[in-house]
């Protein structure tokens, strides 16, 4: 039973797009052939390789996964699907799936990409493992998937859902990865007019695995609930019409901006106990969590008159330490679901980007590093050689 | 003297008391736009922009863009920052996925004011929860629940220029004192094409970047207190005599007024009023002609006995200034 479940063909996930070779691409990078990656032999399914930690040091990034997503559109403007490159970051090949107009990607979690795409008739979800160029199929619903992710100890993916023909909340739905029923964990969400209607709804993990944040945005800010996955059970939320996207969730305490139109803007912490909020940055531009030896750090852009700098500050608020100017044409990437795109890095080291995200060749584009401990620089493509 | 000092005592707190409640109002919902940052362009400055290599909006949406610098630079009812396009400008403006827009937004803004700044719109059919976003332009016949290009990048211009989201009164009764929104609006909502600043994003243009002339109305979204003052020469005359009674209006001098504190308030209607010294009710003379210098006010008189004047500034009912009456100046009159 569980053996054939890891053994179906991806081909209901993936759309073949010949079509979309005749369109004018706004996006950039590889051409439109699509790649349909066989189906994994391993059994086991994708929860040991999503599990796998983070790389150790620099020397481990070769054989880190990465994706970026980059939109399809003709020469009027609209969107007619998706490209989703695949890679690792010390390989020079690229495999690009197009998609569906309504498709997403997620991860990396460990070497997997979660990649969800809907033809209008069924969502399906699967689980890609980039080094070995395969993928196992997760899901079919009738349902919309709109998000998935998989929890650090790759037992569980967790979804969110949509309604496909009035387009409503369904809540959060987990789908253990040993076969288990699938069940909703998370209740849709109420409406509620200060937010508006729901334009995204996102997933941030605690790294221990011991909280999941959902959150749902309306036009500019954000209302978010906490699920503790072992006891399956809602622990709390934050719904404030001034709060706006998560940047991170770290020992209590959800680190995410002010509801901004844009940049710059505020990053707080707020403490899910007490409810407290502690102002980390006024005027922030792009920011990450970043683990390091002295306990996790947000990353952020700050605006100089001679371009972005970067600065970093605990999540308790101290040791501020500015980190240097960025140089030109690169800005430091974003979260994955900010950026459409992203890798995993050792602990200490934020990657700075074209535009953000990792270019559609990979990181190693002009990717470089920035050591968060001491402000140091390394360019990407002399690590992974 | 001396009995002037308790007077302008007495005017400067309620100045600043009047302040106080501008400000308040400000902070709570239905005040000018609050701010989204504190770095500003330079007054006037012409800020060119470009099409991002790579994410160049079509051409259905370059033009609405482009009408939309034109609505700033016609409703800005200030000396904010112009736009226009510039092929090779160093700030860009993008179509598709933009990493600084995040997950949600139609679009979204990041000044760097002086230097740059970006800005991102969300391609035709962009999918988010609630379903495709369908931009107005795309279409022929704009069908119900598109939105506006015009309006929206109006809406990020207005960030670009330092404007953070209007905070709406409960039910928005009020949306239409402002393009730039926490939620846009759909075709036929009120307010979604709207192609002009709103009066409280006007608001808060002003105060960070003054007015165009010293003559120019205020924003009715704010409430600035202002000063009068007057002063006659000479103070003393012969019974029959002439003296010139000059009246002074400015905006008060409040920190919270910004670049607003202390401009002179020309093209206004001041009123004289005059009572005889040791009486107590004042009678009209008229209105004060214009003065040679901005923001004064002047009036010549013959006087037979000592008297008092005052100039008097009602509140207009078309724009955002509170009146003020001037301490009075008494003129002696000799044998």
């Amino acid at each position: 039973m569980l053996e054939s479940r890891w053994v179906r063909w991806v081909g209901p996930g993936v759309i073949a797009f010949g079509a979309l070779g005749s369109l004018a691409a706004v996006t950039q990078g590889a051409g439109p052939r699509s790649w349909t990656p066989p189906p994994c032999p391993d059994p086991g399914g994708p929860g040991g390789i999503a599990a796998a930690p983070a790389p150790a040091g620099l020397a481990d990034l070769n054989l880190e996964a990465w994706f970026r997503m980059d939109p399809v559109i003709d020469n009027a403007g609209t969107l007619r699907g998706q490209r989703v490159s695949l890679g690792l970051d010390g390989a020079r090949s690229i495999r690009t799936q197009l998609l569906p107009v309504e498709s997403f990607a997620a991860g990396p979690f460990g070497g997997i990409v979660l990649v969800g795409s809907d033809d209008g008739a069924r969502s399906s979800l699967q689980a890609i493992d980039v080094a070995q160029g395969c993928a196992w199929s997760l899901a079919s619903e009738a349902d919309v998937i709109r998000r998935a992710t998989i929890d650090p100890s790759g037992q569980s993916v967790y979804e969110t859902r949509v309604d496909r023909a009035t387009r409503a909340d369904l809540g959060v739905w987990a789908r253990p990865l040993d076969g288990s029923p699938v069940r909703r964990v998370l209740d849709p969400i109420d409406p509620d007019d200060r937010f508006g209607q729901t334009f995204s709804t996102e997933f941030g993990w605690d790294p221990s695995g011991q909280a999941l944040a959902v959150q749902s945005c309306g036009e500019a800010a954000c209302r978010t609930r906490f699920v503790a996955p072992n006891a399956v059970a809602t622990f709390g939320a934050l719904a404030e019409p001034d709060l706006g996207t998560m940047i991170g969730l770290k020992d209590g305490r959800l680190v995410g901006y002010l509801a901004c139109p844009g940049f710059p803007c505020p990053i707080i912490t707020t403490d899910l106990t007490t409810r407290a909020r502690l102002t980390l940055a006024d005027q922030a531009g792009i920011g990450v969590l970043v683990s390091t030896q002295d306990g996790p750090r947000l990353v952020h852009e700050t605006f100089t008159p001679a371009g972005f700098a970067l600065r970093s500050v605990a999540i308790d608020g101290s040791g501020a330490t500015e980190l240097g100017p960025i140089a030109d044409g690169l800005r430091l990437h974003a979260t994955p679901e900010r950026a459409e795109a992203a890798t995993r890095l050792p602990s200490g080291w934020a990657l700075l980007a074209a535009d953000g995200r990792i270019a559609p060749d990979g990181p190693a584009d002009r990717g470089q590093l920035r050591h968060v401990p001491d402000g140091a620089s390394v360019q990407l493509d002399e690590v992974i050689r | 003297m001396t009995i002037n000092r308790p007077i302008r005592w007495l005017g400067g707190a309620l100045a600043a008391l009047l302040a106080l409640l501008a400000v308040a109002s400000s902070a709570s919902a239905h005040g000018p736009d609050p701010l989204l940052t504190t770095q500003r362009w330079n007054q006037n400055q012409d800020v060119r922009y470009a099409w991002r290599s790579g994410a160049v909006p079509p051409s259905a949406y370059q033009g609405a863009v482009n009408a939309a610098a034109s609505d700033v630079n016609a409703s800005r009812g200030s000396q904010a920052a112009t736009f226009g396009y510039s092929a090779g400008a160093s700030s860009l403006i993008g179509y598709g996925v933009g990493a600084t827009c995040g997950t949600l937004g139609l679009a979204c803004a990041a000044p760097n004011a002086p230097t740059s700044f970006t800005v991102w719109m969300r391609e035709q059919g962009h999918v988010f929860d609630w379903g495709s976003l369908r931009w107005c332009q795309a279409y022929s016949s704009w069908p119900d629940g598109c939105y506006d290009v015009e309006n929206i990048i109006l809406d990020e211009l207005g960030h670009v220029e330092m404007l953070n989201h209007h905070a709406n009164l409960s039910g928005e009764p009020d949306y239409l004192d402002a393009v730039v929104q926490t939620k846009s609006r759909t075709k036929p909502s009120a307010g979604y094409s709207t192609h002009r600043f709103g009066r409280c994003d006007v608001a808060t243009l002003q105060v960070q970047y003054d007015m165009q002339s010293w003559g120019a109305k205020y924003s009715t979204c704010l409430s600035l207190a202002t000063t009068l003052a007057i002063a006659a020469s000479p103070t003393a005359v012969a019974k029959g005599g002439t003296t010139t009674l000059t009246a002074t209006l400015k905006v008060a001098d409040v920190a919270s007024y910004s670049r607003l504190a202390l401009n002179p308030v020309a093209l206004r209607t001041v009123t004289l009023q005059r009572r005889p010294s040791g009486t107590s009710s004042w009678t009209t003379v008229g209105t004060m002609p214009r003065g040679s210098t901005s923001g004064t006010y002047t009036m010549a008189l013959s006087l037979t006995a000592r008297t008092d004047f005052r100039a008097v500034f009602a509140a207009p009912s078309d724009e955002g200034l509170v009146g003020s009456t001037s301490p009075p100046v008494t003129v002696s009159v000799g044998q």
